[in-house]
């Protein structure tokens, strides 16, 4: 029977053409709404990790989006994923870029002077209110934040290539595409990475 | 990454920043949600693809075509020479004399039979002389 209605359908698309690209094209585009949704998040908390600020990491995952879909939403989807975290790193290196040009500018100007350490969060923002594992939530929050502390001061392409392969779980090559880099490369910049973090944190801090 | 393979420190970074993304407050979560319905509207009015080819390779193979057109119109591609009128006028020529007639036998004969009358006339021309009124053959005229 379901070969049967296998077949019907490949006869309807035989007869009309246009049914083929168009239902191609549907299917591609709820592909790639899936895989923006599954991936926003952890885009954006990997951009505000480098950014340090909300704003700007939702710029940068915006901008990332659209370059995807514009550009390669025609692609398989299994190259998605490297190619938006290049996208995305990319626009963050451009954003750090920017500012740190603005600091020097701001720097010659006279006024009030820009906290060196960017916005200090503080961890019970983004702890919910109340409810019963509010003491554990806030020790998570303030792990995360020592971490992240952490990793702001590694070097770029070592915290790029830890937040890759540990944060969003890309293997080593998806790594190296995504960061434009050798794959012995991304093996020296995360080993690297996860030797300096254990060195300010401890094995589990 | 599998996580039977981190060291303790890699296991706590992978869970803290999981928690983390759980944590992510409702007006950034309504930002991405909005981000991602423009990046599927903009991927929609994206020039569509056919084939994995780029957008611009039906406007390069009409372009190719008018190219190809136009060097066949004004005299060929390069290389080739065009028939000139001397050529073609030479061509005909020689199907005249190829041709064959049925009735009065091979156009090659004749020709010959016209060369050697000519010959003959011209010989004779130059060694008697030709007067006027009188034919290379002696026989007067009129």
């Amino acid at each position: 029977m379901s070969a049967f209605v296998t077949l019907t359908h490949a006869r309807m698309a035989w007869d009309d053409p246009a049914r083929v690209p168009e239902e191609a094209s549907l299917d591609q585009t709820r592909e790639l709404e899936k895989f923006l949704a599954d991936v926003e998040r952890r885009a954006f908390r990997i951009a505000q990790v480098a950014l340090r600020d909300a704003d700007d990491a939702l710029d940068a995952v915006q901008d990332a989006m659209l370059k995807l879909a514009r550009n390669y939403g025609a692609k398989p989807s299994a190259e998605w994923r490297p190619l938006f975290y290049r996208i995305l790193e990319n626009g963050i290196r451009d954003l750090q870029r920017r500012r740190s040009v603005r600091k020097r500018l701001m720097a010659w100007l006279p006024g009030p002077k820009e906290d060196p350490d960017g916005e200090a969060q503080d961890p019970l923002d983004s702890v919910a209110d109340g409810g019963p594992d509010a003491p554990d939530l806030l020790m998570q929050a303030q792990a995360m934040q020592q971490l992240e502390r952490s990793l702001r001061g590694l070097p770029a392409r070592q915290r790029e290539a830890f937040m890759l392969r540990n944060f969003e779980g890309l293997d080593v090559a998806e790594t190296a595409a995504a960061m434009g880099c050798s794959e012995g490369s991304v093996k020296t910049h995360y080993s690297r990475a996860v030797h300096a973090l254990r060195e300010q944190l401890g094995e589990v801090w | 990454m599998n996580e039977d393979e981190l060291t303790p420190l890699e296991l706590q970074s992978r869970r803290l920043f999981d928690a983390s993304v759980e944590r992510v407050d409702m007006r950034v979560r309504s930002r991405l949600n909005q981000a991602r319905h423009a990046a599927l509207a903009a991927s929609a009015r994206a020039p569509a693809r056919f084939l994995g080819l780029p957008a611009w390779t039906p406007a390069a193979g009409l372009g190719a075509a008018a190219l190809l057109g136009a060097a066949l119109w004004f005299g060929g591609l390069p290389g080739q020479h065009a028939l000139t009128a001397d050529a073609q006028a030479g061509f005909e020529d020689l199907e005249i004399v190829a041709a064959t007639d049925d009735n009065n036998g091979d156009a090659l004969e004749m020709l010959q039979d016209d060369l050697e009358f000519y010959d003959w006339a011209a010989e004779h021309g130059a060694e008697k002389g030709v007067e006027k009124g009188v034919m290379a053959d002696g026989n007067s005229v009129g």
